[in-house]
C-alpha cells in the first residue's frame, strides 16, 4: 500500500519532517483532596520482610510518536503511531509478548488541505482527526492540540488492552499498568490490577503530610488513601520509595501505587509494596526514569519502540536539504 | 546417504546488519533465540525472500565463526546496584534481562555467485544435507557421473548430522594432494582419523581412479600394529559408520615390515606375540641398498665432494664386480664383511707396499677412513636392518596390492636407520611411480611426527628433502603424503603448505597463538582448544571455511589395546627364534628339530640359512633349510644396480 504521507504529498501538501519537542509536557491536574482509609493519620510503614512476587503477572505500557509529515499551507499534517502490548512473565522469569495493538493517525484541520489531499487521505485507509477550527492558528496551538489527541489515543489503545488482559487474568495472574488505573472501570475495580504512576503533577497532600509523602525513607510506604477525583474511577492509593532519595530528589525512586478499592487492599498494601520494590532489579537503566520505571515495563516500551515505524522515531541527523537520492 | 530436506523448514535467526556490524559478501551476522542449537562451526542456510519477477531470491551458504550474548545492561555497575551488591540476589531479580544470541558467519557458498553481492536480511535456517553438500560445494563431486567423493566425517550440529565428503581428485591427486594433521599428543587422535580415513580411502576411491594403496611407517610405540585386528565400536560409532557408508572393520590387507633386531633373528617390534609375530616380514637390506642411500648416512659435515667420489668409485667400480687392484689384490663386493675386507687390504697395502703414499687411487687415506668410518657405523648401528654378510628382504616393489596396507615398523630402530628406511621406501616408491609400475597407481604414504622429520628450521637432511619432494611434486605421481605432527608451526611451512588438505585435533594454545592461525577467528580457536576426541577441524580446497566434522572410531585395535590382548613377547633364545621363523613357513614343522639342527652351529651360518629359507618360500623348508646349513649359502645374485635419480633441486619460491 502507498503511503498515505506520499498520497498527501503528491496532492500538493509540502512534504515536512518536524517532531515537536517532548518538553511541551502533559497536562497536569492541580489538587486532588484525598481521603486517609488506613489509619487516622497518614503514616510512613516500612515494608515486610520476605517479599512475594507473584507468577504469573503481565505488564501493560504503551508508546506514542508524532511527527509533522507536511504542510498544506501553514496548517501541520501530523502523523502519529500510539501502540501499546502486554508482556507477559511466566515461571522462567522471562517476558513474552501476550497482545499487542496499534493505531496510525492523520491529524490536521482537513478542510485545510486541498481537495486532492483530502480525498488522498480518505482513500489511504489511515485514521483521520480532524482538529476544529477553534484549535488553529500558531503551528504551536494547533500541535498542543494534536498532542492531547494522541495521549488520547494511545490512552484508548492501553484501556482497551488491560480491559482484554484482565478479562482473561489467570486465577493468581496480577495485571501491573503503567500509568493510572482510575482511568478504566473494569482495571479499577479487578483485585489483581495495579497502576504504576511514575510522574507526580497532581497532588493530593499538603503541608506536614505532602512533606511526609515526599520525604519517605527507602522501601517505605504511606498509608492508603483514595484520591477523591471526580473524573476517575474510585481506587485506593499509596506512595512507595523505591530507592533512597538523599542525595538526588525527593520525586527520586517515589512511585504512587494504585489499586482497587477493596478492604483487602489495605491488608495487602505492604506485601505488594515490598513485592514491587523488589522488582527495583534488574535495573531499568539507561533509561532516565530508572528510579521509578520498572524492568518489565520499560522492556514493554523497549519491545513496543523496536516495532514502532523507524521514521517516526527522533533521528540523530540534522535536518539537512535532502539530496537527490 | 543425503537424506532430502524438510518440506518447510523453520527459521532459527535472521541477518541483522547495522553500519557498526554490516552484512557483506564473505560475513553476516544474525541473531537467534536464546536457547538454539546454533555453535560454533555450525552451517546455516539464509535464504531471501523472492519477490515480484524475481522469483527465489539469493541463497547464501554461511559458517558460524563467532557468537556474542550481551543484555540491555548499560554498565555492569547497574547490576550491581540492583543486586544491592549481593551476587546472591541477582540471580533471584523478579525478571530475566532482555539476552541477545549474536552470531557471525563466514560466507560459504552464494547461489547466484555473480553478482556477488552483501548478504542479504533474511531469514536463517539450518543447513540440512542437501544444504551441507551445496554449502560446500560437494555437489561437484558427489553427485556427478564419477563421483570422487570420500567420507571424512559427520558435521554434526544440534542434533543434526551430515556426511561430509572430500573429493579424492584433491586428497590424493590429480588436482592437489596430501593431508597434514595436526594436534596435541594423546587427545587430537591424529593416528585414529588416519585409520579412518585410509579405511574410507579402500572403500571409497573410485575403481575408474585406478589402484591405491598405503604404507604406514610406525615410528612410535604400538600406533599401528594391529590394524589387522577388530577393535570395540560402541553402537554411536556403527551409527556413524552407518551414516557415512563406510563398512565398519579391520583391514583385510596389511603386510607388516619389521627390521631385525642385533641377534639377526627376532623381529625389533612390538608386534612379537606368537599369533601375530609370523605375519611381519623382517626388513632387511645389505650393502646394495644402503650404498644408493650413502647421502642420508653422511651428516652435512661430511658431505664433501672427495667423500663423495670415494662412494662414487666404490658403486661405480667396485660392488658387485671383480675388482682387481695391484696393491689390493682381487675382492667381490657384495657384503659390509667383503667391503670391510677391502678397506682393510687397503690400509695394510698402502702401509707396507705404499712407499710413503698417503692416497689410494687418487683418494685420500683420510677420505677412505671416513667412508669407512661411516659405513662401518651403519651397520653397527642398524644391525637387524642393515646386514653384514647376507641376503637383503625387501618391500614387494612392482608387487604392491591394491587396497593393502603396508606398515612399516621402525619404532625402536636407530634415528639413523629410520632415515633410511624412510628415504630408501619413498625412493623406491618414487621410482617406481615414475615408470608406473609399482603395482598401484597411487600411495599414501603416512609419516608421524613431521615436527622431526621435516622440521621448520634446522639442519637439511636428506629426508627432509625428501619430504619437500614428495609435497611439491608427489601429486603428479600418485606419491602422496598424509603426514602428523604436534605442532604444525614447526613443520616446514612447504611441507604442510602443500598440503591441500588440512586437519587439526584439539590444539595447544601457544600453538594457535603462531601467525600461521591468524585467519580463525578467537571461538573457533577456543574451539580447536577444546575439541573432544573423534572431532577435528577440517580445510579441504572445495571448502571456502574450515568444517568440524567427527568421526567414528577406527574399527582397528588401538596399540594400547593390542599390546594388552597381544601382550609384547620377550626375545626368544637364538634357536627358539631360528624354530619359530620356520614353524612359522611350515607348521609341521617341530621345534625340537630345528633346535637340535642349529646347536653348536655357527650363528652367522644359521642366520643365512634361515635368509636364503625365508627367501626362496620352498615347499619343505626344513629340507631346504638343512640343506643351505650344511654348506656355505651362496650369495644372492647380484642385482643389476640401477642408480637413484638425484632430487631435482628444490626451488626456494615459497608454494
Amino acid at each position: 500500500m502507498r503511503s498515505w504521507v506520499d498520497a498527501i504529498v503528491a496532492a500538493g501538501v509540502v512534504p515536512a519532517s518536524y517532531i515537536p519537542e517532548s518538553s511541551l509536557g502533559r497536562p497536569d491536574e492541580d489538587v486532588v483532596p484525598a481521603e486517609l482509609v488506613e489509619g487516622d493519620a497518614l503514616r510512613a510503614y516500612a515494608l515486610p520482610d520476605g517479599a512475594v512476587t507473584p507468577a504469573p503477572v503481565s505488564f501493560l505500557d504503551g508508546i506514542q510518536h508524532w511527527k509533522v509529515v507536511g504542510h498544506a499551507g501553514a496548517t501541520p499534517v501530523v502523523r502519529a503511531h500510539v501502540a501499546g502490548a502486554v508482556r507477559r512473565r511466566g515461571p522462567d522469569r522471562r517476558l513474552r509478548t501476550a497482545a499487542e495493538r496499534s493505531r496510525e493517525l492523520a491529524i490536521t484541520h482537513l478542510a485545510a488541505l486541498p481537495a486532492a489531499a483530502r480525498r488522498a487521505l480518505e482513500q489511504s485507509g489511515v485514521d483521520v482527526v480532524d482538529l476544529p477550527a477553534s484549535e488553529l492558528g500558531q503551528p504551536s496551538r494547533l500541535l498542543r492540540a494534536a498532542r492531547v489527541r494522541v495521549d488520547r489515543a494511545r490512552e484508548a489503545v492501553e484501556r482497551e488492552l488491560a480491559e482484554e488482559c484482565v478479562a482473561r487474568l489467570g486465577p493468581h495472574e496480577w495485571l501491573v499498568v503503567d500509568g493510572l488505573l482510575s482511568d478504566s472501570k473494569v482495571l479499577a475495580e479487578h483485585p489483581r490490577a495495579l497502576g504504576v504512576i511514575k510522574s507526580h503533577g497532581t497532588q493530593f497532600f499538603s503541608g506536614d503530610d505532602l512533606e511526609l509523602a515526599l520525604t519517605l525513607p527507602e522501601k517505605h510506604r504511606t498509608s492508603v488513601f483514595r484520591p477523591q477525583s471526580h473524573q476517575h474511577q474510585r481506587v485506593y492509593s499509596w506512595y512507595l520509595r523505591m530507592w533512597p532519595w538523599e542525595g538526588s530528589d525527593v520525586l527520586y525512586g517515589l512511585v504512587r501505587i494504585e489499586a482497587r478499592a477493596h478492604a483487602d487492599t489495605l491488608g495487602a498494601a505492604g506485601a505488594i509494596s515490598a513485592w514491587l520494590v523488589r522488582e527495583r532489579a534488574p535495573v531499568s537503566t539507561p533509561d532516565a526514569r530508572f528510579d521509578r520505571l520498572l524492568y518489565p515495563i520499560h522492556d514493554v516500551e523497549t519491545y513496543l519502540r523496536s516495532r514502532a515505524p523507524r521514521d517516526l522515531l527522533p533521528a540523530f541527523a540534522p535536518r539537512l536539504p535532502r539530496t537527490g537520492s | 546417504m543425503i537424506q532430502k530436506p524438510d518440506a518447510s523448514p523453520i527459521p532459527i535467526g535472521r541477518v541483522v546488519a547495522t553500519e557498526l556490524k554490516p552484512a557483506t559478501p564473505h560475513q553476516f551476522h544474525f541473531w537467534t533465540a536464546n536457547e538454539t542449537t546454533v555453535g560454533i562451526g555450525a552451517i546455516v542456510k539464509v535464504q531471501e525472500a523472492g519477490s515480484g519477477e524475481q522469483g527465489e531470491g539469493r541463497v547464501v551458504y554461511g559458517v558460524v565463526t563467532d557468537g556474542f550474548a550481551y543484555s540491555d545492561l548499560a554498565t555492569p555497575l547497574h547490576d550491581v546496584v540492583g543486586a544491592e551488591g549481593d551476587p546472591a540476589r541477582a540471580a533471584d531479580a523478579p525478571t530475566v534481562r532482555q539476552e541477545i544470541r549474536l552470531w557471525t558467519a563466514a560466507v560459504l557458498r552464494q547461489e547466484p555467485e555473480e553478482p556477488l553481492q552483501p548478504v542479504p536480511i533474511a531469514r536463517v535456517f539450518v543447513a540440512n544435507d542437501a544444504d551441507i553438500a551445496r554449502a560446500l560445494r560437494m555437489d561437484a563431486y558427489l553427485h556427478n557421473a564419477q563421483p570422487t567423493a570420500i567420507p571424512v566425517g559427520l558435521y554434526t550440529s544440534g542434533g543434526l548430522e551430515s556426511p561430509v565428503y572430500l573429493d579424492a581428485d584433491f586428497l590424493l591427486g590429480p588436482e592437489a594432494a596430501h593431508l597434514n594433521i595436526s594436534g596435541v599428543s594423546g587427545l587430537a587422535t591424529k593416528t585414529s582419523a588416519v585409520e579412518f580415513l585410509l579405511a574410507s580411502i579402500f572403500q571409497h576411491f573410485p575403481k575408474h581412479r585406478g589402484k591405491v594403496a598405503a604404507v604406514c611407517f610406525n615410528v612410535k610405540g604400538s600406533d599401528l600394529c594391529f590394524l589387522d585386528q577388530s577393535g570395540a565400536l560402541d553402537e554411536e560409532d556403527r551409527r556413524r559408520y552407518a551414516r557415512l557408508g563406510v563398512t565398519a572393520g579391520p583391514f583385510d590387507k596389511v603386510r607388516y615390515y619389521a627390521p631385525l633386531k642385533a641377534d639377526g633373528v627376532n623381529l625389533n617390534t612390538l608386534r612379537t606375540h606368537p599369533d601375530l609375530v609370523g605375519d611381519v616380514e623382517p626388513l632387511v637390506w645389505g650393502l646394495s641398498e644402503v650404498l644408493d642411500f650413502a647421502e642420508v648416512l653422511l651428516n652435512r659435515d661430511d658431505i664433501d665432494a672427495k667423500a663423495d667420489a670415494f662412494i662414487d668409485f666404490l658403486a661405480d667400480r667396485v660392488l658387485n664386480k671383480d675388482f682387481e687392484d695391484p696393491l689390493v689384490g682381487h675382492h667381490r663386493v657384495q657384503t659390509f664383511a667383503d667391503l670391510e675386507a677391502l678397506f682393510r687390504a687397503i690400509f695394510d697395502g698402502l702401509e707396507l707396499h705404499g712407499r710413503g703414499s698417503d692416497s689410494w687411487r687418487t683418494h685420500h687415506i683420510a677420505t677412505i677412513r671416513k667412508v669407512r668410518n661411516r659405513l662401518s657405523n651403519v651397520s653397527t648401528r642398524c644391525k637387524g636392518l642393515v646386514t653384514d654378510d647376507g641376503p637383503s628382504n625387501d618391500l614387494p616393489w612392482g608387487a604392491i596390492e591394491d587396497r593393502a596396507v603396508y606398515v612399516i615398523d621402525i619404532a625402536n630402530v636407530d634415528p639413523l636407520g629410520q632415515d633410511l628406511v624412510f628415504a630408501r621406501v619413498v625412493s623406491q616408491m618414487r621410482e617406481h611411480l615414475e615408470r608406473r609400475d609399482l603395482g598401484v597407481d597411487a600411495v599414501v604414504v603416512f609419516v608421524d611426527e613431521l615436527n622431526k622429520y621435516a622440521p621448520g628450521d634446522g639442519p637439511d637432511t636428506y629426508v627432509r628433502k625428501m619430504l619437500l619432494d614428495i609435497s611439491e611434486r608427489g601429486r603428479y605421481l600418485g606419491l602422496v603424503l598424509f603426514g602428523a605432527e604436534q605442532f604444525r608451526s614447526q613443520v616446514h611451512r612447504r611441507v604442510v603448505g602443500n598440503a591441500a588438505t588440512q586437519v587439526f585435533g584439539r590444539m595447544d594454545m601457544d600453538e594457535l597463538a603462531t601467525p600461521g592461525y591468524q585467519v580463525l577467528s578467537p571461538a573457533t580457536k577456543i574451539k580447536l582448544a577444546t575439541l573432544p576426541v573423534g572431532e577435528l577441524m577440517v580445510r579441504h580446497p572445495h571448502f571456502t571455511q574450515p568444517i568440524f566434522v567427527r568421526f567414528p572410531r577406527p574399527a582397528v585395535l588401538r596399540g594400547r589395546d593390542g599390546m594388552e590382548r597381544f601382550p609384547f613377547t620377550p626375545d626368544l633364545p637364538f634357536p627358539d627364534a631360528v624354530a619359530r621363523q620356520l614353524v612359522h613357513l611350515d607348521r609341521a614343522i617341530r621345534p625340537n628339530v630345528v633346535k637340535d639342527l642349529v646347536a653348536d652351529r655357527d650363528q652367522d651360518d644359521v642366520r643365512r640359512a634361515l635368509a636364503a629359507t625365508r627367501r626362496a618360500r620352498p615347499a619343505d623348508p626344513l629340507a631346504y633349510f638343512r640343506k643351505a646349513l650344511g654348506s656355505r649359502v651362496a650369495p644372492e645374485a647380484p642385482r643389476e644396480r640401477r642408480g637413484v635419480p638425484p632430487l631435482k633441486p628444490i626451488s626456494e619460491e615459497p608454494y
